[in-house]
């Protein structure tokens, strides 16, 4: 589906873009996130209570085949994404909480995916791949701490590095979509609704229930925009690495449908969700009276 | 005067001189160089973008190439002593440099705030008559019409990203070109800044003494500045600071901000410096202790100034009531409030307690008030630090007297109100071409603030209220007659009287009465109809209509009878 060199070209990607990130954020960024861990903890419940619930129901009330039903559950059981801090990034969240969140529920995963996965789908015996949690880990901390390095360098550098991480990660969204859809173009076609919808919705219902659940417990904005795109961007690759590892032939193919759809959506959604969030913080925005400012 | 009659010397620190005998510096540019000459490589200057995109010059740096560009003005652009150059740039390194080079050619600066209007340019020009603008490219496009009744023969271009190194720069311009657009085409013949150093750099090597015979051309007691103001009849007038006002201006403030060490501080200027706070305090008196300026060209938002927190161990800023009261209310800026802050001070507008107050709680840290004019270059008063009084602008600055006055000019009693007036090496020589507005302003020596003050028993003042019609918008001087005159002008409206009522955020704020002529005007529409002709800060925020206006029985408006109306209304609800 995706080549060696495809792959390799997308890391070296995430790798600058995460780069860019880093270099937006300070030492105090990581320290203010973990001093008030309520953002963090609210991330993991979102993440491995609401997710797997939804993916539970979707999976059983929707009318598709069994395959499917599988590949919802996995999808939903998945830890953040590093495209989430992209895309929290652009949506003026809190970019620190956001790492630490895919941080967190990335090393939660170890555990914390099987178990759930075993609550909801019985004796669904899978292969965790933990080269790929840890690769994971590895593409988004080490460039984000290379970042900061940058920064406290030379705040021009990181500047610069920022901005062009920030450009590359828009070329990424865009080269995401755009190298999508003909390479699946036939996958699309023989697709059923109810895999669509399914898909499709696992997210949606992850960004409303993350919002909506911090904005409850009276998070910041600012922190319930981060935790709304974290709990519905899951780790995709992550998905389709353990699916590839545990099943085989058609099976896997079949499972594969929905990593596959939903990474496509999510960033489509993302996207959607990001351009809507940064109106509402330019409209929360204080105003200033015109004047001596 | 005694002592006994400047009761405030004893709440000045133990290190203040009660007051200074005369500026330590013949002219602002041998101040400029001498100073330079002692803090060196030390950085003077840094442009902080929202991005944290900077550049910085030291004050060698700066110190050279503000002499390059007084050749310039006097051996290219053919400028004299005395002759006027307009500075209409935000606050970037532009800005330092083309100021300190006007002084050292021995020329005249008028500040002019870069929003303003292309009419609000081509008054100010029409009064001044510069010979040379320096002049932001994002504003520029405003010189053509602006320039109609007053040609301005050299126009000087520079940037906001000025003098950051290549990359930031590129991408800075890259991106107001083609994303913000806010970059046009120059129609007009022009020469950018660092082209015009460049040149005067070259002419400057074949003519060594140029700059010190620029410079002994002109004295202490010559103009320095012109800077703008409305007064009380609204009609825009030109206050003539001479070096020795500013120079002096600058040592009795710095007199009073203490805890301060050469060379070390980091000072933040979120004011534009145009405005004669940013200017003399920031600036100048900054400058003076070696201290590294930060300079931000737009604040707004305010998370603007983040990048400029997070990157720089700020020491001291200055800010208006909106800028403190904003900041206390971000988030981010509660989350981690600057660490090395010392204090802070703030001018331009009346601090309100509950902002003082709630932003020594948010950064540990006081905010002391001052109080001026820009008649005054701009401070009268400070509140010495340690020793802060709330609602109170504090205690004349050394060598400066300040007194409560009635009507015939006489002291009222001890504690109660009456007009402030002042008088030391600060003040004005007068306004520029008119001499009946100076004879009105300055009596005896006395400069009539116009504002209503009591003295306490310990010489601290406090401002009750404001005797003249000026609405003051968020440090800004609004004269209710410019705006009247705009309005008036709309086809649709009778008549019109403005006037300031309180607000929140801003202090006071605009609010116009109109009596309608035709019956579908909107409110919009004449919110509208100002935005075109005026800067922003002075559109209205409120409009009402009215059947009539109240009036005296010789037909003149009475301005103080709305105000009294409005105050009752808000005193009832």
């Amino acid at each position: 589906m995706v080549g060696p060199l495809e792959q390799a070209i997308l890391a070296l990607m995430i790798f600058v873009i995460m780069l860019g990130m880093g270099a937006s954020l300070t030492p105090r960024d990581f320290i203010l996130a973990l001093k008030r861990p309520y953002g963090l903890m609210i991330g993991v419940i979102s993440q491995y209570g609401f997710m797997p619930l939804i993916g539970f129901i979707l999976a059983t009330t929707l009318p598709v085949s069994d395959p499917i039903k599988i590949g919802i559950l996995i999808m939903a059981c998945m830890p953040g994404g590093t495209t989430s801090n992209i895309f929290a990034y652009f949506s003026k969240g809190n970019l620190a909480l956001s790492v630490l969140m895919t941080v967190t529920s990335t090393v939660f995963g170890v555990v914390l995916i099987p178990i759930v996965l075993v609550l909801y789908a019985g004796a669904l015996d899978l292969d965790i791949p933990r080269e790929n949690i840890i690769a994971t880990l590895v593409l988004l901390l080490v460039p984000v701490a290379i970042g900061m390095v940058l920064r406290k360098f030379n705040a021009n550098v990181g500047a610069v590095t920022e901005f062009m991480g920030s450009m590359l990660a828009i070329f990424f969204i865009l080269f995401l979509i755009v190298s999508w859809i003909p390479r699946n173009w036939e996958f699309l076609l023989t697709t059923t609704w109810a895999t669509y919808f399914g898909s499709i919705v696992l997210g949606l219902f992850g960004f409303a229930l993350g919002y909506g659940f911090s904005t409850l417990l009276r998070l910041h904005p600012r922190n319930a925009r981060t935790i709304a795109l974290e709990t519905g961007i899951q780790n995709g690759p992550l998905a389709i690495a353990i699916i590839a590892f545990t099943f085989s032939g058609l099976e896997a193919q079949a499972v594969m449908a929905v990593p596959v759809l939903y990474s496509l959506f999510i960033v489509i959604t993302s996207t959607m969700l990001t351009l809507w969030f940064r109106r509402i913080n330019t409209a929360n925005e204080q105003p200033l009276p015109n004047g001596l400012l | 005067m005694l002592d006994q009659e400047r009761p405030w010397t004893a709440f000045y620190g133990p290190s203040v001189r009660k007051s200074i005998e005369a500026p330590q510096y013949r002219t602002i540019g041998d101040f400029v160089s001498a100073t330079a000459a002692a803090f060196g490589d030390l950085p003077a200057f840094t442009t902080c973008l929202p991005n944290g995109m900077n550049g910085t010059l030291s004050f060698k740096q700066a110190d050279e190439m503000s002499d390059a560009l007084a050749v310039y003005l006097r051996e290219i652009a053919g400028l004299k002593a005395g002759d006027r150059v307009a500075i209409q740039v935000p606050n970037c390194l532009g800005y330092p440099i083309a100021a300190m080079a006007v002084f050292k050619a021995g020329c005249v600066l008028v500040n002019i705030n870069p929003l303003y209007t292309p009419e609000e340019m081509a008054k100010q020009f029409a009064d001044s008559e510069p010979s040379a603008i320096v002049i932001v490219d994002m504003f520029a496009d405003k010189l053509v019409e602006a320039m109609q009744g007053h040609p301005i023969p050299n126009v000087i271009v520079t940037r906001v990203a000025e003098f950051l190194p290549a990359m930031p720069r590129m991408i800075v311009g890259a991106v107001q070109k083609y994303w913000d657009k806010t970059i046009t085409p120059i129609t007009m013949p022009h020469i950018r800044l660092p082209d015009a150093i460049k040149a005067g750099r070259a002419k400057h090597e074949s003519l060594h003494n140029a700059l010190v015979e620029y410079r002994s051309s002109i004295g202490p007691d010559d103009v320095a500045c012109l800077q703008y103001t409305g007064g009380t009849t609204g009609v825009s007038k030109g206050a003539m600071l001479t070096h020795a006002n500013i120079l002096m201006n600058m040592e009795q403030t710095m007199e009073l901000i203490q805890n301060l060490e050469k060379g070390k501080e980091v000072a933040l200027t979120a004011l534009p410096l145009y405005h004669i706070f940013a200017f003399t305090v920031n600036f100048l008196g900054f400058y003076s202790i070696g201290a590294r300026n930060i300079l931000i060209p737009n604040p707004r938002p305010l998370s603007n100034l983040k990048r400029a927190f997070e990157n720089y161990k700020i020491t001291w800023m200055s800010g208006v009531n909106t800028l403190f009261n904003g900041l206390n209310g971000e988030v981010w800026f509660q989350d981690t409030p600057p660490k090395y802050l010392k204090f802070a001070s703030a001018g331009g507008m009346a601090l309100q307690g509950v902002v003082a107050e709630r932003w020594e709680k948010v950064t540990g840290k006081p905010v002391l008030e001052g109080y001026g004019l820009t008649e005054s270059s701009p401070v009268l008063t400070f509140n010495p630090f340690g020793k802060t009084r709330l609602n109170s602008i504090g205690v004349p600055v050394p060598s400066t007297e300040l007194r409560c006055v009635d009507d015939d000019g006489a002291d009222v009693a001890l504690g109660e109100a009456g007009e402030l007036i002042a008088r030391g090496p600060q003040i004005m020589k007068g306004y520029w071409n008119k001499p009946e507005e100076t004879a009105k302003t300055i009596q005896n020596g006395w400069l009539l603030t116009g504002d209503i003050g009591v003295m306490d028993a310990d010489g601290y003042f406090r401002i009750v209220d404001r005797k003249k019609d000026m609405i003051l918008v968020s440090g800004f001087n609004v004269y209710p007659n410019e705006i009247e005159d705009i309005i008036a002008a709309h086809p649709g409206v009778e008549e019109v009287a403005v006037i300031g009522v309180p607000d929140g955020a801003s202090g006071e704020a605009v609010k116009a009465f109109v009596v309608k002529r035709d019956a579908t005007l909107s409110k919009d529409a004449i919110r509208a109809y100002c935005k075109e002709h005026l800067t922003a800060y002075k559109v209205p925020k409120s409009v009402e209509f009215r059947d009539e206006l109240p009036k005296s029985n010789v037909g003149k408006i009475l301005r103080k009878d709305l105000r009294a109306e409005q105050t009752e209304m808000k005193a009832g609800a």
